[in-house]
This record gives structure tokens, sequence and C-alpha cells, in this order.
């Protein structure tokens, strides 16, 4: 009776202790029920220090903590395993205090020793964590030191605006420590696939239940979570998360059809249709909004300024040449022929859905193969040759190679209306679809020369939230800043007035920490890239998500975005029926 | 004979160092490497993408990787791919295997199907039946395989519609969930009719044996199938009565899993049958024809045996012998995975796999499967001509 006694009071002040997490959701849930999701691919592993792709991320971010991340309904900083955070010295130190009484799903505490490890380990060079760039900044790294149990401190080499979003995920030191002291190989053959899901320990909603190749990953609630809703109550919600894996986009489709998967995301508008006509039909109880959003992702063209052939190097480098290259870009057509008549055209290089950066009020060389012809005069295209091709006064053609990934279907159709509207006005351009690896190494391999050897590629970079880290595509000796590229990390060669200001503003942009001075700062950059375009951007695929109507918690159609997709947080998700 | 073998065997040893050291060329020379696509992450820097290809031993020369990769090998271990950072074989096995069971499936059915039909084809050649059966094959031939899988997937979701039960399945080879009890409910509507057909095969056997006849393939493929189905049904009809409703499928029995699988694999071994069908039919047709225009076939009938004895103890037998070469070759097909249709109904099967490592060019995946095929392939024709000196008294090996 006594030590019952002992037990409960123990109990109670541990209660009294915990910090949980209140996630707000759109509506009051109801605990229980099944959520069932379709993905393309297998996940690769469950060790947080080896992926390296989303198949295994998106299941790993449902079991493993991370200090902070993006609020779903305002894009400001949100804590998660951080309850509060304390900004110092400049804005050169944060300091993150943890939720006390936060567990992992084996009962040990979550504490400021498994964060500072985390971080050593993921910063660690002979680990190659996907992470690793989150640890250092221009070169130095970010020095994480643990204040006390639950206190943990970041210092930052200069100040950096995304210092309070810190998503690398946070793994029990008692499982990887003695792995990772043993080696670092030892360490990453920790949480591989074969390892017993009851051994993959949790701290986040959901923890793993069984995976069968090829075929499903089972996750179930973590009862031991340190997160509730605003009536007190834990969540999440659901007891069951399955990730049906389904490598065919039109067996996905089959499979929501069906009723067997919860939410899809349609490709284009003839799926959209078909969705469409089943809840017509009453042989669904679906919604699906089409074109609700556009995704994240970008797709453009860029010209070599690196070209062996100095005529096409001086021409690319020509901003006139640039903007009729814009001009002949039928964005409507590659909307309709490429997307599957739904996206939006993207003139500038923030995505769209990123409200918080993104502005329209920039430059748009709109599609006029009469402006295009134009500007070619203006640059001495004045005279067509007997094939009808442009050529200048001494008798030179304008013709370039174009070329885009095979396989990729969408970027091959803008490239061919690309090149069929360029060809009308005289411009002779030889498209060609080539291997991905290849066109890699000719976009970010230059020879010893400098020079690099293609005319024009077109490809595509993944947008995310942050632009700071965009920089290596927009600092002058930024690995991917792909028009006009410098060897061996330096700065190119011969560099326009305008790449050197968009190098000033990538910078003060990731060392100003006001809000509204870094939307002031970006939208600057967008103008200027809008203006003189050394990516020429084309249209982005639209986001069109649909969902059973047996889910709740879900985000009513104006808060849809491709960012957080169709609700706030998997936590407050849950089954009505 | 025993020294041909021993000399068969020890000449795979230099082909198999050379038909791993071709491949391992023809993917080195294809451009890029498992690091090339991180190079378009604007989040990775210089330093962490030159870091990783140290790593990985991908900065090394070529022939430094492959005698690595061999002496691997010669051990029996087939390298650590560089995706999933476990053992190959841990990422291929399973895969294999789920491919077998739609391989297995596909074939004994293009062989209980082809054979007969090519037979009666060339029996009655240019006739309405002959001409259907064709039209058919080529027709199986000429979808693509992945098409047809669709079809099948949307047939699926019809047939659904249509009766509101999961008549087929939509894609995957197991459930998350079995339904224990519609099982034994299935099995005893359908095992009664399943007994009796077992029963009026072996009646018909059993007729036949009494008249000193042999039985003909139907009564064989009768009793079979329906023996079979008989015996699958007896199983949860034992267990019947004490299990749940509804289990997970990972704790269910193991008659229920299988039952399950197979429930998949129907429609995904149709669409992979009959693309071999055609083939086979014509080659069988074919044979045949060639044997029964022989000499020794007119003599038969000329000394009035009767007819179906000619066809099917003297031409059959010999019609059949590529047939017996060719199993050997069918061993490295086992692994080798259905194809493009595994992708479309989401079969966990080894082309997903390979697909996915020959994008990210995870190397050692991608030799490792080269590496099992290349064995089977150089086992399959070895065991190919043995099969054939054992079955042609016209060879020797001496």
């Amino acid at each position: 009776m006594k030590k019952l006694l002992v037990l409960g009071m123990l109990a109670l002040a541990g209660l009294a202790l915990a910090q949980p997490k209140v996630f707000k959701g759109t509506e009051p849930g109801r605990a229980g029920g099944a959520y069932r999701i379709t993905s393309i691919s297998d996940p690769r592993t469950w060790n947080p220090f080896v992926a390296r792709e989303t198949s295994s991320t998106d299941i790993i971010a449902l079991f493993l903590p991370y200090l902070t991340t993006y609020d779903p309904y305002t894009q400001a900083p949100e804590g998660r395993l951080a309850k509060s955070w304390e900004v110092r010295n400049n804005g050169l130190t944060v300091i993150f205090k943890l939720r006390e009484g936060a567990k992992w799903s084996d009962g040990q505490a979550i504490d400021a020793d498994d964060v500072i490890f985390s971080a050593t380990v993921h910063a660690d060079q002979r680990v190659n964590s996907n992470s690793r760039s989150s640890f250092i900044l221009d070169g130095q790294p970010i020095r994480w030191t643990k204040v006390d149990q639950f206190t943990v401190r970041a210092d930052f080499p200069k100040p950096y605006a995304p210092a309070l979003i810190q998503g690398w995920y946070i793994v029990p030191e008692h499982v990887f420590g003695p792995a990772y002291r043993a080696g670092v190989q030892q360490l990453q053959a920790l949480w591989n696939l074969d390892t017993p899901a009851a051994q993959v320990v949790s701290g986040g909603p959901f923890k793993l239940d069984s995976y069968v190749k090829g075929e499903r990953v089972v996750l179930v609630r973590n009862p031991n979570y340190w997160g509730v809703d605003e009536r007190n109550n834990p969540v999440a919600y659901l007891e069951r998360y399955t990730f049906q894996i389904v490598p065919d986009l039109n067996a996905q489709l089959a499979r929501f059809l069906a009723g067997e998967a919860d939410t899809f995301s349609a490709a284009n508008a003839d799926q959209v249709a078909q969705v469409l006509e089943r809840i017509r039909a009453n042989r669904l109880r679906a919604e699906i909004f089409p074109n609700v959003d556009v995704t994240l992702g970008t797709n453009f063209i860029v010209f070599n300024w690196n070209n062996k052939d100095s005529f096409k190097e001086n021409l690319f480098r020509q901003v006139k040449f640039r903007r009729a290259m814009a001009h002949l870009m039928d964005k409507k057509s590659m909307i309709e022929v490429a997307l599957g008549g739904l996206g939006q055209a993207q003139w500038s290089p923030i995505s769209i859905p990123n409200k918080a950066f993104f502005t329209d009020d920039v430059a748009k060389f709109e599609f006029s193969p009469q402006k295009a012809a134009q500007l070619l005069a203006e640059l001495g295209f004045r005279s067509k040759n007997r094939d009808g091709w442009l050529v200048n006064a001494q008798g030179k053609v304008l013709e370039f190679n174009l070329v885009t990934n095979q396989g990729n279907n969408v970027r091959e159709r803008i490239a061919q209306i690309f090149r069929d509207e360029a060809r009308k006005v005289g411009v002779k351009v030889e498209y060609r679809p080539i291997d991905f690896n290849e066109l890699v190494r000719q976009l970010t391999s230059p020879a010893a020369d400098g020079t690099r050897d293609f005319d024009a590629i077109l490809i595509g970079l993944t947008g995310g939230i942050e632009p700071a880290f965009s920089r290596n595509v927009w600092e002058l000796n930024g690995s991917l800043h792909a028009w006009n590229l410098g060897t061996g990390g330096k700065n190119p060669a011969k560099v326009e007035a305008f790449e050197v200001l968009i190098d000033t503003l990538m910078k003060r942009g990731a060392t100003t920490l006001d809000q509204a001075q870094r939307r002031q700062i970006y939208v600057q950059f967008q103008k200027v890239v809008a203006e003189n375009l050394p990516l020429i951007y084309t249209v982005a695929p639209a986001y069109n998500p649909a969902r059973l109507t047996r889910l709740g918690g879900m985000f009513p159609k104006e808060q849809i975005n491709s960012i957080n997709g169709q609700a706030p947080y998997i936590e407050t998700i849950f089954a009505k029926e | 004979m025993f020294g041909y073998v021993v000399r068969r065997l020890l000449q795979l040893i230099p082909t198999f160092f050379g038909a791993t050291l071709l491949a391992f060329l023809v993917i080195q020379l294809a451009p890029g490497d498992f690091v090339t696509r991180l190079e378009l992450d604007p989040t990775q820097d210089r330093e962490s993408i030159a870091n990783l290809r140290q790593q990985l031993g991908l900065d090394q020369p070529l022939p430094v990787q492959y005698a690595k990769w061999l002496s691997g090998i010669l051990q029996g271990y087939l390298g650590l791919s560089l995706s999933y950072k476990s053992d190959v074989w841990s990422v291929i096995g399973q895969r294999i295997l789920n491919s077998m069971v739609l391989v297995v499936l596909a074939t004994l059915m293009i062989y209980l199907i082809a054979i007969p039909i090519g037979v009666y084809s060339a029996i009655r050649k240019y006739t309405w039946p002959d001409r259907t059966f064709t039209v058919l094959a080529f027709l199986g031939l000429a979808i693509p395989n992945f098409f047809f899988g669709l079809i099948m997937l949307f047939l699926a979701v019809w047939l659904s519609d249509l009766t509101n039960m999961r008549i087929l399945p939509i894609g995957g080879m197991t459930d998350e969930f079995l339904h224990l009890g519609n099982m034994t409910r299935a099995a005893q509507i359908l095992f009664p009719p399943a007994l009796l057909g077992t029963l009026v095969f072996a009646g018909m056997f059993w007729w036949r044996v009494q008249r000193k006849q042999t039985a003909t393939f139907g009564i064989w493929v009768g009793l079979v199938l329906f023996g079979m189905s008989a015996l699958l049904m007896l199983w949860p009809l034992l267990q019947g009565p004490g299990l749940p409703e509804r289990l997970p499928y990972t704790e269910s029995p193991l008659w229920a899993r299988a039952n399950n699988v197979l429930w998949h694999a129907f429609p995904v071994v149709i669409v992979v049958g009959t693309s071999g069908l055609a083939g086979l039919m014509r080659v069988m047709r074919g044979q045949m024809l060639d044997v029964l225009s022989q000499d020794y076939i007119r003599t038969a009938r000329a000394k009035g045996l009767n007819e179906r004895v000619v066809i099917y103890k003297h031409a059959l037998r010999n019609a059949v012998i590529p047939f017996i070469a060719g199993i050997g070759g069918l061993l490295p097909g086992l692994i080798g995975g259905a194809g493009l249709v595994e992708v479309t109904m989401a079969w966990p099967g080894i082309t997903p796999a390979l697909l996915e490592a020959i994008s990210a060019i995870d190397i050692y995946v991608i030799m490792g499967l080269i590496t099992i095929t290349t064995v089977l392939l150089m086992i399959g024709n070895v065991v190919s001509d043995l099969l054939l000196a054992w079955v042609d008294p016209r060879i020797r090996y001496s």
C-alpha cells in the first residue's frame, strides 16, 4: 500500500513536470482509426544519419523528434521538442529549452544528451549525414553545447536567419551512442530495414509496427508521445498509419478510387476527372481540390555563359537575348500540353506557394514572338538565310542546342514547345533529351579552362520554404551557380553587375533576422532575377490533392497548400468513421 | 560423360570473370554515379559531395573497385548496398522470392496451356479453332504487359463497383488485414464442388486403368487442379471455427497468407502468362508439324496404329525436345522477375527494386543481381545440354 502511494506521488510529480506540446487542430477529434496512404517507393533505412530520400524521411519524421519547424498556419518558427527559445548575443546565440518529461517509447527520458549527441553525429564529416549542412555556415561550424539536462545552446559564427529552424532528427543516445563510439560503420549499420520493428525506438507521434518489403510500412500510435490537443487529450488520435508501397501512379489512383487509400495527389487533369466522375456517381465519398496550389519544384532553362564557343558565350551574356528567349515561351501551351491543363506560369525564383517571401510584382516577359524577333534584331539578327534561320551581318546563324533529362515527360514537352516556337521566328534550336547523370555532369563539372560543354539545359530544382537554403544557386561561388560557374569553389572569371547584386542580396537575406526586412530583401532579389533572367522560369505543376471524407482534422479548401498538404498536423488527423 | 561435365564446369570460371567484369565496366561507363543526383541539391556543398564519394569508395580507380567487389564475391558476400547501407542479399533476397511466385505460376500456366493448344493447332491446322488461337496468341503477345496490368487494375475496380465485393485484388501481393471468417465461409461453399470434381476425375482415371489405357493429359490436369483446390479448402475448414474474424497479415496462419498471395497473384499471372503463351504455342505447333511430316510417322500410320498413339507416343515425344532443352534456360528467368507488370500492379518483386537501383546507380545491388543471374544462366546451360543428351538419343558427349 505504502509502495503504491509513493508510486502515485511519483507519477503525479511526473505529470506536474510534463510540458507537452499543444497541437491545435482544425477541429476537435477523437481517438482511434486508421490512416492509409500510398507511397511511390520503399524506404531505404530507418536510420536518420543514412537516409537521403523522402521515401525514408517521410516515415522517420513520424517517429523521431526534432527541435523546431514551421508553424503550419503562420509559417513562423514553431517549437516541437523545444518548448521555447531565447536569442542572445545579437543573434549569434540561441538557447533552446526542451520539454521536460518527454520520453522515448522505451521509457527513457528525451533530454539534452540526446540532442547534443545527434547534433554531433549529424555534423561529423565521416558520417556524411544529409543534414550536415545545418551545422556549417560559410565553412565555419555551428557549435552545440549542453547547458543543463533540458537546455541546449547553439553558437553561430555569424547571425543566421534560419537559426530557429532546426529540423534535423534527434535519436536516442542510449541506442546510437555505443555504436558511434565503436565506429561510423557500426553507426550506419544500425536501424537498417532488417532491424525488427520493435527495436526501433520512437520519440514521435507514431512508432514502427511492421514492415513488409515492397508492400507496406505500418506504424502505430506511440502512447509515450509528448503531444496533447487543446482539450489536453493525448495525440496522435490515429491508432494506425499505413504506407502502402505502390510504385505506379495509375495504380495509386486505382487504389484511391477503390477507397483503399485515404489521400491522393492527382498528377494531371485526366486523373482529376476520373476522381470527380467517381465522386459524382456516388461511388466514392471523397473530395478533390484541383489546382488549389502549385508544387514547390521549379523548371527553368539555363544558358551556359562559360561556353567553348565565344560567339555563343557573348550572345548568352546579353540580357536582350535572354529576354527574347523568355518571350518565346508559350506558357499557356506548356500548361495545357505538358501539365495536362493544370498549373501556373512562373516568373521568378521563389516558389509560388511560399507566401512568406513570394511576390508576383516582378517583370514578366510574356509570350510574344514579335517582341522576341525585335529584341533579336537589336542584337543584329535582322535577316534570314535560305533555310529560314536568323543570321547576323557576318552570316552567323542563330543556333544552340537544348537538352533536358530523358524520361521526364513534363520537361520533354516543355522543351519541345519552346523549340517549336523558337524555330517559328528563325532561331535554330536543336533539342535532344539525354541521360540525367550526363546532364548533371555537363552542368556542374567545368573543364580545366573553366568552360562547360552545353548551350542550354532545361532542368528543375526542388524548392523549399527557406530562400537562404538555395544560396548555392545564387551566390557567386555557389556550386549550382548554373549559368556562370566558377572552378574549384571560386567566383566565376567574368561576372555581370546584376550577379554581384544577387550575391549581396542573398548574403544579406541569410544574415538578417527581422522577418519584414527579410521579405523586402527577397522581393528585391526576385525582381532582379526576373529582370535579368539568369534562369528563365517556365511553369509550375499544380497540386491537386484529394481525400476521403472519412478523415477529420483536415484543412478546409482555402488553407490547403503544397507545403503542408491537406492538414496542419498528422497528430490531429482523425477518422470520423 | 563425367569428363565432359568437369570440363564444362571448369569453363564456367573464366566465363564468370569475363561476364562480371563486362557488367561492371558497362555500369561504370554510364555517366554519373550514386552521388551525382545529390549534386543538384542546393543544400549540399562541394565538400560533403566529395566526402561522400570518398567514403563510398567511388573515387578509387576502377580496377581497385572491381578487385574489392570480387574479393567479397569469392567469400560469398555480394557487397553493401550504397543506399540501404545493408547487405545486398537482404535487399534483393525476399524480392527474388516474391518474383518467383509469379514466374513459377506463370510458367506452369504457359506450359499447361500452350502445349495442348499447340498440338491441337498442328493436328487441325488452318481450321477455325487454329486460326482463333493464333489470333488470340498474337493479341496476347502484342499488348504490352504493363498496359495489360493497368487494364487488369481497372477491371478490378469496375468489378468491385458492380458487385460491391472485392472479386479481384487492386495490386499488391498481400492485404494488410485478412478476413479469415470470409475465407472459411468461402471454403465451406467451394469445398464440396472441388471434392466432387476430384472424385469425378478420379473415377475417370480408374475407369481408364480398368480398360488398360493410360490416362489422358486432360484427366491428369483435372485431377491435379481439383485435388489441389480441395486440399487448399480443407485447410481453413480444419482450423475454421476458433479463428478471429480479422487478423493482421503478419499474424495470420500460413494457409491464409498463402491463399491471400495466390489470390493477389491470379490477375498478375494472367497478364504475365498471356505474353509468353503465344511464342510457346507457335513453337509447339511448328515442331509438331515438323515431326508429323517425318517418315517414321507415316510408317506408324501405315502399320495401322491408332491416331492417338501416333500423335502422343511417337510425334509428341520428339516434338517436345526443344522444350526440355529450354528448361535450363528458365533458371535465370526465375530470379529475373516478371518485368514492368510488377511495377504497375505493385507486386513487390525484383523489377521495381532493380529499376530503383539502376536509377540511383546503386552499383552493388545491380552487380549482385547480375552475378546471380549469370551463375544461374551458366548452370542452366549445362543442365540444358545434359537434359538434351538424356532425351535425344542422337546426341553423345564423349
